[in-house]
């Protein structure tokens, strides 16, 4: 037992902070929780503390946006702090329903939606889509989420994304039914033990694939591959990356024009955490018709829309206003027709807050292959 | 307590599109994801507080196929001892009165005190599993419970009765109890636990083990027999009220009162 | 010998319509079993029931004993039990409900009768009854027939049948109880009322659900009263509970709470993914939203297409009228 919680102090190397507060000075739900990272840096290296901090609600309310991470000067990470805390009460066993429900349906059915396996490629009906075959080689191996897979609100996207990779005329192919989670999520949620499991299966299928690169749809995705897959051979990158590259070589030609004031909502999973800040710009600043603004909290500043850290199911208690709203507030003052994301978790929580502050009228979430898919030839 | 739980692994349909199979008598099911029966889910969970609050042991018993097996090492990691897997495809597990009788097979042949299982089964909704199993064990018995507490060689259970009203009764044990969802919540089992949870005994039997003959359970000794499956003519998607919203309003109030949906 | 046996329902003073439902039931393929409706009441004190019964059937038997002052299935196991043996019905009807699931599989064993739960209709052919019931959260049907011997057992699903009016004059029998002692093994003990109080939306029967379209909190007011007109409690998706509608606890979907009630009314929800992850399950679900192509639709029962300011007020209307 004791070797046990003597590593949680090890692992997360509590002792190594100096509480100098800059995790908590960054963390963008500060506004309106109160998660107080430094304190559960400093209250953990009490082990005598730590089941007792794993039932505080507030760790709930971390985004694992990981701004803490980027911004702390000893290297430490505060949020894995909290997925620490996390996984204790996971390995409790008593957890919210929702989060159990999302981990057991990963588990049974490799997606945390609840949804059967066998309906997870209905997104792509009637459309000409590739599938990869194992053992085959293939330039551009398409993995493309779980939530976009499911969500009928979603999957236009990944429709996008095929139709201008048939355009383009090069080398890809969808895994298919075998397709599950990236687990990233699970690992936010503090599911360690499913999550390696994940990681090892993933990687054996993966691996399966004589795939020069892979390519993710979701910016979670795209950072859990690159960053917690150890042994992943093929290299990975994120759509925009991909379409960034194929309209540079002129592979993906841009045939209408879009009148379009556009600003782009750095996802924390592409920007802050992977440094992947100049290519969605750069599609949109391709696209004939379109101005593209800024925010002012732009790039490693952009402010988290709340979607991931297991926010998909687990609900803050704050009532005060979502960090999506002031997201879509912003970008209404800026005078933008169009909010432009690039990922699945930031189209949900924006556009739901678009909805809840009645801008539907004035202005559109969407994601860069939903703008892409109109302009393309 | 030495306590029984029986589980079945079903299909979620709540969204599926159902499609009759050629045969007329089953559906495709290919598209369908399973797991456990979520009244089992609630039985399971009761056993183990049940054991953690006064001891004894919980073992599990499923009547299906390998692919079941996944669902029977979750329910094991939450805190069973044992279970054993019936397979064997000449039950005839349509019929409840027969699925009774292999379940109350395996139970006899050892010591139990209680047996819980859920109260209904979301593919058939016959709720009576549970009621028939007590009586091929001849022990007393409750059904819908929502509450149980364990006394001296007795459990005081509340039973849900309609309109939000409870009934209390006292069992003798042995007994067995069909268990409402809703009375506990369900922990998770942790993937790590789930390793552990590998080497428990997971035994599967076929008939002959449970000294059971085939007539006794199959189809074709069944005493009633399943003509066919239809899709019933009222749409199974939505069905659409039409009128002015006063004509509306008149008609779905009609069908919830009189209708019986409430 | 082509008798229907019909046990009588009844709790705390109030004979339920499911007796007289299950009545006209049997009244319906009486004629091609050729034999008479029979119906059983087993109680104490409750003689009244007996005459409206007797409205229904060609003759009741009455057991009318102090030791069936409540509920107790094996009690009343026994007794069916016995008048089964007794008047060899060629059918026997039992109601599923709380009542009649706690007792019908048990009876069934006891005397090997061919036994189908739950039926929502019951055909004769050709002199063969043809029960029905539903599978698969009643999206197929599926009918059977009796292999085996009389008699046949049923239990019939509440408001499957539309109780018709009384047209039967039968005679009102007292029998003794074949039953003489208590039953030591089961004891009633006593009934618990529901709580008013702090609500749990995962365990309410019905639930009225609000979303964005209400638009403001004081239209509120227009769905608590149709809740309250059906004993209903009100929950919503996130949108009504992040405008502050509704407290966090009474979100439907998957960041807040998963549902099963018998009753959704989904009123001015749209329908998203995360939402009906939560609702999806639940028995019948009612959804009333004036966008045709509102994604809740794909799960609703029932669609109305309409503006919600005008259905509400008059559904909530009807229903107080109904219910009287």
């Amino acid at each position: 037992m004791n070797s046990e919680i003597q590593s949680f102090i090890e692992k997360h190397d509590l002792l190594g902070c100096i509480q100098c507060g800059r995790c908590t000075g960054g963390c963008p739900v500060t506004v309106r929780t109160n998660l107080n990272v430094r304190r559960f840096v400093y209250d953990s290296i009490d082990e005598s503390m730590l089941d007792e901090l794993a039932k505080l609600p507030e760790i709930w309310d971390c985004t694992t946006c990981n701004t803490c991470a980027v911004r702390c000067p000893k290297g430490l990470k505060p949020v894995e702090v909290l997925i620490g805390l996390r996984g204790i009460l996971v390995e409790s066993g008593v957890i919210q329903p929702t989060v159990r429900d999302a981990l057991e349906s990963v588990f049974q059915e490799g997606n945390p939606w609840d949804k059967p396996k066998a309906t997870r490629m209905d997104w792509k009906d009637g459309l000409d889509a590739k599938i990869a075959e194992p053992g085959e080689s293939v330039e551009n191996l398409i993995f493309v989420c779980c939530t976009v897979a499911y969500d009928p609100k979603l999957q236009g996207i990944a429709r996008n994304l095929i139709q201008i990779l048939n355009k383009a005329g090069i080398d890809y192919g969808l895994i298919g039914e075998q397709e599950t989670c990236c687990s990233s999520e699970v690992y936010n949620l503090g599911e360690a033990g499913l999550f390696e499991m994940m990681v090892e299966d993933n990687t054996e299928l993966l691996n399966g694939y004589d795939a020069k690169r892979i390519v993710t749809v979701s910016p979670h995705c795209y950072s859990t591959f690159k960053n917690q897959y150890p042994q992943l051979k093929a290299d990975v990158l994120h759509y925009t990356e991909l379409c960034a590259g194929l309209l540079k070589d002129e592979k993906i030609v841009l045939t209408k024009e879009l009148q379009s004031k556009i600003v782009f909502h750095d996802p924390c999973y592409l920007g802050k955490q992977n440094n992947v800040f100049d290519e969605p710009r750069f599609i949109l600043s391709k696209i004939p018709g379109v101005s593209v603004l800024e925010f002012d909290r732009k790039r490693e500043r952009s402010l988290c829309c709340e979607g991931g850290g297991g926010k998909m199911w687990v609900e803050t208690e704050s009532r005060k206003e979502r960090l999506a709203e002031t997201r879509v507030k912003n970008a209404r003052e800026l005078g933008a027709d169009i909010l432009a994301v690039a990922c699945p978790f930031c189209v949900l929580t924006l556009d739901d807050a678009l909805k809840a502050k009645g801008l539907e009228e004035e202005m559109k979430v969407a994601d860069i292959l939903e703008i892409l898919g109109e302009v393309a030839g | 307590m030495k306590t029984f739980v029986c589980i079945k692994r079903v299909p979620d349909t709540s969204e599926a599109e159902i499609k009759i199979d050629p045969t007329g008598k089953g559906v495709d099911s290919s598209r369908f994801s399973f797991g456990i029966n979520d009244a089992d889910n609630y039985a399971v969970e009761e056993a183990v507080l049940i054991k953690e609050a006064g001891g004894g042991t919980v073992k599990f018993i499923c009547m299906g196929p390998q692919d079941a097996d996944v669902m029977i090492r979750m329910a094991l990691a939450k805190g069973g001892d044992s279970a054993i897997r019936v397979d064997d495809p000449r039950i005839n597990y349509q019929n409840p009165l027969q699925a009774a009788r292999v379940l109350a097979a395996v139970i006899k042949s050892d010591e139990f005190d209680l047996v819980l299982t859920g109260c209904m089964s979301s593919d058939d909704s016959n709720m009576s599993v549970g009621v028939a199993l007590a009586e091929e064990l001849g022990v007393p018995h409750a059904a819908m419970v929502k509450k149980v507490e364990v006394g001296d060689g007795i459990v005081k259970v509340q039973r849900e009765l309609e309109g939000g009203l409870s009934e209390v009764v006292e069992i003798v044990l042995p007994a067995v109890l069909t268990i409402q969802t809703g009375i506990n919540v369900p922990r998770y089992s942790p993937i790590r636990g789930l390793r552990e949870a590998q080497r428990k005994e997971l035994k599967v039997l076929k008939l002959e083990d449970l000294g059971l003959d085939e007539n006794s359970v199959n189809a074709a000794n069944s005493m009633v027999e399943l003509q066919k499956l239809y899709i019933p003519e009222v749409v199974s998607n939505a069905e659409i009220i039409e009128g002015e919203p006063e004509e509306k309003a008149e008609k779905m109030a009609a069908k919830l009162v009189k209708g019986g949906l409430l | 010998m082509g008798d229907i046996l019909v046990l009588a329902e009844h709790r705390c003073n109030e004979l339920r319509e499911v007796s007289f439902e299950m009545l006209t039931a049997a009244s319906k393929v009486a004629p091609q079993l050729g034999g008479e409706i029979v119906t059983v009441l087993i109680g104490s004190g409750v003689g009244s029931f007996a005459e409206k019964l007797a409205g229904y059937s060609d003759k009741v038997l009455f057991v009318d004993d102090p030791l069936f002052a409540n509920y107790n299935s094996e009690a009343y196991q026994k007794v069916m039990s016995e008048l089964i043996k007794q008047y060899s019905p060629e059918l026997v009807m039992v109601a599923h409900t709380t009542q009649g699931v706690d007792m019908a599989p048990a009876l069934a064993v006891e005397l090997n009768m061919p036994f189908v739960p739950d039926i929502v209709g019951l055909g004769a052919a050709d002199g063969k009854l043809v029960p029905v019931r539903l599978y698969y959260q009643g999206k197929v049907n599926a009918d059977f027939i009796f292999k085996g011997q009389a008699p046949y057992l049923v239990t019939v699903r509440e408001s499957s049948f539309l109780a018709d009016e009384p047209s039967k004059k039968g005679a009102v029998e007292k029998i003794e109880s074949p039953l003489k002692e208590d039953i030591q093994y089961r004891k009633f003990v006593e009934y618990i009322e529901a709580i008013a109080g702090d609500v749990d939306i995962t365990q309410a029967d019905v639930l009225v659900a609000v979303g964005r379209g209400i638009k403001e909190e004081k239209n509120m007011a227009l769905i608590n009263e149709l809740a309250s007109s059906i004993n209903a409690v009100v929950a919503g998706s996130r949108a009504a509970t992040d405008a502050g509608w509704l407290p966090h606890d009474r979100q439907v979907g998957t960041s807040g709470k998963t549902v099963k009630p018998k009753v959704y009314i989904a009123i001015g929800i749209s329908g998203a993914f995360q939402h009906l992850a939560g609702m999806k399950s639940a028995k019948t679900i009612i959804a009333i939203n004036k966008d045709p192509n509102a994604p809740i639709f794909s799960v609703a029962d029932y669609a109305i297409v309409d503006d919600l300011f005008k259905v509400v007020p008059k559904l909530t209307e009807k229903l107080k009228e109904l219910r009287k």
